[in-house]
């Protein structure tokens, strides 16, 4: 074990607690504020359906949060696979006796709670890509014997995610293992290569797609074709957006949004909702509040002295951000509709839960960025 | 092992620095990815925010018309001969109703006798918005409406709900004259912003279609706020409609409620004019219809019977329908044989038949007969007119030739439209030798001109041009403008410039004449003479129908009444009254009723009695008459 390092190895509870970055919480918690003020406008100002149990489902994602920050690294490490293979298992089963709406199977009942496992093993997959590649050297990242495991860890939940069917989760889960693969520093033209045959697959998985995902991307490229069918959503948003100006409606005085005009307000498209009322203003602010977590947790990542920690943080960010670029990018039609929430602020109990849980750990990494790790399994 | 180990930390030197450098290249990207959602919300929200909403507003916010009531119809002394009544209407909004048979059961089951097209008001509603009310049933009674009204809880989605009908009050009195109003046409439609209105109408025939744009008002307009459903969420602002004028006609109600009374039974017209205005106090048809039936739409049987019976019930027969005026055409060729300079005490004797050579027939003359088969016997002017002598008529008519008389009707109002104002109006024929040869292609002929002087052949005129006539005649040879629509005209002025369209010593001994053949023993109408303070005279007419030939000439005549309706005679009066001051004149005309003493004339003096007794306006004349 090299001992140059300074060995910070066991920390008492207090310890733990005062290293939390309060920074980071701040803008957390400032991000879910402005979900609460949307989805209590979305209500036509009322707290019921939405903002109540947004509410209710943060306090609980926080204090999850709270207890992933705290807890020691090692066990997280440990329960990596564990929860993983589980996670697999629980998609699995909702093929079987999962909850279908709106033609998609997507949720599991438990104890009288829904909850979405595709939002789980998002972060479940960081957490096992991470540990492997932390436990293998890291030189060998690029060997084709070093790949198969990965890749196929990575294709078993793409696989069971997208027959839901859910291309989002499944476009979201497979940039986050990719934002894995590029981080570990496999050779670049891996990618270009990956890239490639992804474009080249694109007429083969067409046929494969659900005809309403076909209308969607077609109407990303001419979102006038058939503006009261698959366009109607993409061009209401974008005059919601418009209309909302530089300083916007008005809270509460969203017309497109309170007339009905916008699709799934409380969840994809609630960006739309706050853009009008705030406007540009209010968007830009959000812009930045968003860009700031990232960027403020990236500067916690490469604090971590262990791979584990740093890969783990990174991926996690960039599951983070891809959740955002894609959910804005759509409303604004920069690109396709495809089911993805706005973290924090979209209603939705697992998306919450798994965000939270996902700072939770690159929390949990800032905080025993000292901790030395061993490598299981392949060790040098 | 201390080799391998440098080798290793160099190693993991460099691996450090490509994941540095990775993760780098990672946060890069992420800010540039964020700087292009920037970009475009600034561009959504800042660069193009004026496109965007307008397009909001226009999402937002939708147009309702507000339909304008039209205006009333009064006669002349304000009464309303057609007006807007509250139609008791029940509506439902589709939007609102969960299940539309459901509700409709319901709906059964408090009006059980109403029967309602279910699936032609579904295909109605699968036209329009969701949220657009839509006509469920109409003309309730207030008893109905008040059950909807107190069961509108268990009608989802049906609301009972206060319209506007068009109603006449006199119903079949006045139909023609003021006519009636129904849905758009296809013509109407095009270009016209009514036609967007749920419930447009427009007048169909007589006043409601002459003068359809000053009665229908303006179109107002509301500015609701709506959903993405279209549902209504509040107004925003309005223009209130206008309703349309209310227009005046001269006609008097109870007068031409009691004309048509009149006619009861009968299929004719009755037109009553004030001499000295113009103004035509009654315009009757009969028979007519019930205008407030076309509202609604009216059954198929209505309609058959209405347009395939034989008394042409849809026809205004006072201007849309035109007869030859038949012996009323006297007292206008004695008027041009006065003005050609010909002796009234001139007698011509009438042996029953006029002769003129006519080289086509056997005997080589052609016979024109009097009505009275024996003769009248020597006849002077007052006399002919009188008894209403053919034969000297016939002479007379040769004498002056065909151009004259046909100047002097026309110069009466014959041969032209009475009135600008109806559409259905025809023109009458006054025919002369240019008429004949541009018209027919042939020349006149000497017979034609025979037979015109007793007002048959081409002559044909319509009720309302022969009171005009008469009118004209009677009022001292003053040219008036002949009224349906009220004017408060200046009469003192409108006297000044007029100049008077026949000799009024000519015009004084046609009155006499006239007074003669209604108040004189031997008179035509002497049988209608109303005895007392008001006194009335006029000219009878009987006009053929049907040609009779020389067989049935020496067989006997058949009697009207062993003809079938179609082929006897018509029956006209013209006239005028009181004889003293005289006010109005009169023409009424009973399609094949036999004759003008039998038919018309006994009608005429109801009619005159009943102004008399009434006094009709006679007090209004006055006043302005001074």
């Amino acid at each position: 074990m090299p001992s140059f390092y300074q060995i910070r190895t066991s920390l008492s509870i207090i310890d733990r607690i005062r290293e939390i970055n309060i920074f980071l919480v701040c803008l957390l918690l400032t991000t879910f504020l402005f979900g609460l003020l949307s989805l209590y406008s979305v209500a036509d100002a009322n707290f019921d359906p939405w903002a109540r149990n947004h509410l209710i489902r943060f306090v609980i994602s926080a204090i999850l949060f709270f207890i992933i920050s705290i807890i020691d690294i090692k066990i997280i490490l440990k329960l990596t696979y564990p929860l993983f293979v589980i996670n697999i298992l629980v998609l699995v089963l909702i093929m079987f006796i999962g909850t279908e709406t709106y033609g998609a199977t997507r949720w599991i009942r438990i104890a009288g709670v829904s909850l979405q496992p595709s939002e789980f093993i998002k972060v479940s997959l960081i957490l096992c890509l991470a540990k492997y590649y932390h436990s293998i050297p890291i030189i060998e990242a690029s060997k084709i014997s070093r790949m198969i495991i990965p890749v196929i860890i990575t294709l078993i939940p793409v696989g069971l995610v997208i027959i839901q069917p859910d291309l989002g989760t499944s476009i979201i889960i497979l940039i986050g293992a990719g934002s894995i693969f590029w981080i570990v520093g496999i050779n670049y033209k891996y990618f270009i290569v990956a890239l490639l045959s992804a474009c080249a697959s694109i007429p083969v998985g067409w046929q494969y797609l659900h005809n309403y995902q076909k209308e969607r991307v077609f109407t990303f490229f001419n979102p006038e074709r058939d503006p009261l069918g698959n366009g109607y959503h993409i061009m209401q948003s974008k005059i919601a957006l418009g209309s909302g100006g530089f300083a916007g409606k008005g809270y509460l005085e969203g017309t497109q949004s309170h007339l009905n005009f916008l699709p799934e307000m409380h969840t994809d498209f609630i960006f739309t909702m706050y853009g009008e009322e705030f406007g540009f203003i209010g968007t830009f602010l959000l812009l930045i509040i968003y860009l700031s977590i990232i960027l403020v947790s990236f500067n916690l990542a490469t604090k971590s002295r262990s791979s584990f920690g740093k890969y783990l943080s990174c991926g996690l960010i960039f599951l983070f951000f891809s959740h955002v670029f894609i959910n804005v990018g759509m409303v604004m039609g920069l690109l396709p509709v495809v089911g993805v929430p706005l973290p924090l602020i979209s209603y939705g109990g697992s998306s919450m839960l798994a965000t939270m849980i996902g700072f939770g750990l690159i929390m949990n990494c800032y905080i025993n960025r000292d901790t030395i790790l061993a490598k299981e399994g392949f060790i040098d | 092992m201390i080799s391998k180990n440098i080798f290793s930390s160099l190693d993991k030197a460099n691996t450090e620095k490509l994941i540095n450098r990775r993760v780098a290249l990672l946060t890069i990207a992420q800010t540039g990815l964020f700087s292009i959602l920037g970009a475009r919300l600034a561009y959504l929200q800042i660069y193009k925010h004026d496109d965007y909403s307008s397009l909001s507003e226009d999402n937002r916010t939708t147009h309702r018309l507000l339909a304008p009531q039209r205006g009333n119809i009064v006669d002349l002394s304000g009464k309303i001969l057609a007006t807007n009544i509250e139609n008791y209407q029940a509506l439902f909004v589709l939007g609102e109703t969960g299940d539309i048979h459901k509700a409709l059961i319901a709906f059964n089951s408090i009006l059980p006798e109403k029967k309602i097209d279910i699936i032609k008001i579904l295909e109605i509603a699968k036209k329009s918005s969701k949220f657009k009310p839509i006509k469920l049933i109409e003309d309730l009674t207030w008893g109905e409406f008040s059950k909807l009204n107190a069961n509108v809880h268990k009608l989802q989605g049906i609301y009972p709900s206060v319209g506007f009908k068009r109603y006449y009050p006199g119903k079949e009195a006045n139909a023609h004259l003021v006519g009636y109003v129904s849905s758009l046409s296809e013509n109407e439609s095009y270009n016209n912003p009514f036609s967007k209105l749920a419930n447009a109408k427009s007048g169909k025939i007589g006043i409601e279609k002459s003068r359809n744009l000053d009665l229908r008002g303006q179109i107002g307009n509301k500015r609701l706020e709506i959903n993405a459903f279209g549902r209504e969420i509040r107004e925003l602002n309005r223009i209130e409609s206008k309703k349309g004028r209310n227009i005046q006609l001269t006609i008097d109600r109870d007068l031409q409620r009691f004309c048509y009374e009149q006619l009861d039974g009968l299929s004719g017209s009755i037109a009553v004019t004030n001499i000295h205005t113009g103004e035509y106090l009654a315009l009757t048809s009969a028979p007519a219809f019930d205008p407030n039936k076309f509202y609604s739409g009216m059954s198929h049987d209505d309609w058959n019977f209405l347009t395939k019976s034989l008394y042409k019930p849809l026809i205004n027969k006072a201007i849309s329908n035109h007869y030859p005026p038949g012996s009323t055409i006297k007292p206008f060729v004695a008027l041009a044989a006065l003005e050609e300079g010909f002796d009234p005490n001139k007698r011509i004797n009438c042996d029953g038949s006029y002769e003129i050579k006519d080289t086509s027939t056997e005997k080589g003359t052609k016979s024109f007969h009097c009505w009275k088969k024996k003769g009248h016997g020597p006849m002077n002017m007052k006399e002919a007119i009188q008894r209403s002598c053919d034969v000297y008529f016939y002479t007379l008519a040769r004498e002056i030739g065909i151009n004259k008389i046909a100047e002097v009707c026309k110069r009466f109002g014959l041969g032209a439209k009475v009135f600008d104002e109806f559409f259905e109006e025809l023109m009458g024929t006054v025919p002369n030798k240019e008429w004949k040869k541009r018209e027919l292609g042939y020349n006149w002929m000497i017979g034609e001109t025979l037979v015109a002087g007793i007002g048959q052949g081409y002559f044909l005129a319509t009720p309302a041009q022969l009171s005009l006539a008469t009118a004209q005649l009677v009022n001292g040879g003053k040219r008036i403008s002949p009224k349906i629509i009220y004017k408060d005209i200046d009469l003192r002025n409108q006297n000044k410039s007029i100049k008077n369209l026949a000799d009024t010593k000519h015009l004084e001994f046609l009155k006499d004449c006239l007074f003669a053949a209604t108040n004189e023993q031997g008179g035509t109408s002497y049988r209608s003479r109303l005895i007392g303070k008001y006194q009335f005279a006029g000219k009878t007419g009987t006009s053929q129908v049907r040609r009779i030939s020389e067989k049935e000439r020496e067989e006997g005549i058949i009697k009207n009444k062993d003809l079938e309706w179609s082929r006897r005679d018509h029956g006209i009066f013209i006239g005028y009254g009181p004889i003293n001051k005289p006010k109005f004149s009169i023409s009424v005309l009973i399609e094949h009723g036999g004759s003008g003493s039998g038919a018309a004339a006994p009608i005429a003096k109801k009619v005159m009695n009943f102004i008399f007794k009434q006094k009709i306006d006679i007090e209004r004349i006055v006043i302005t008459d001074a």
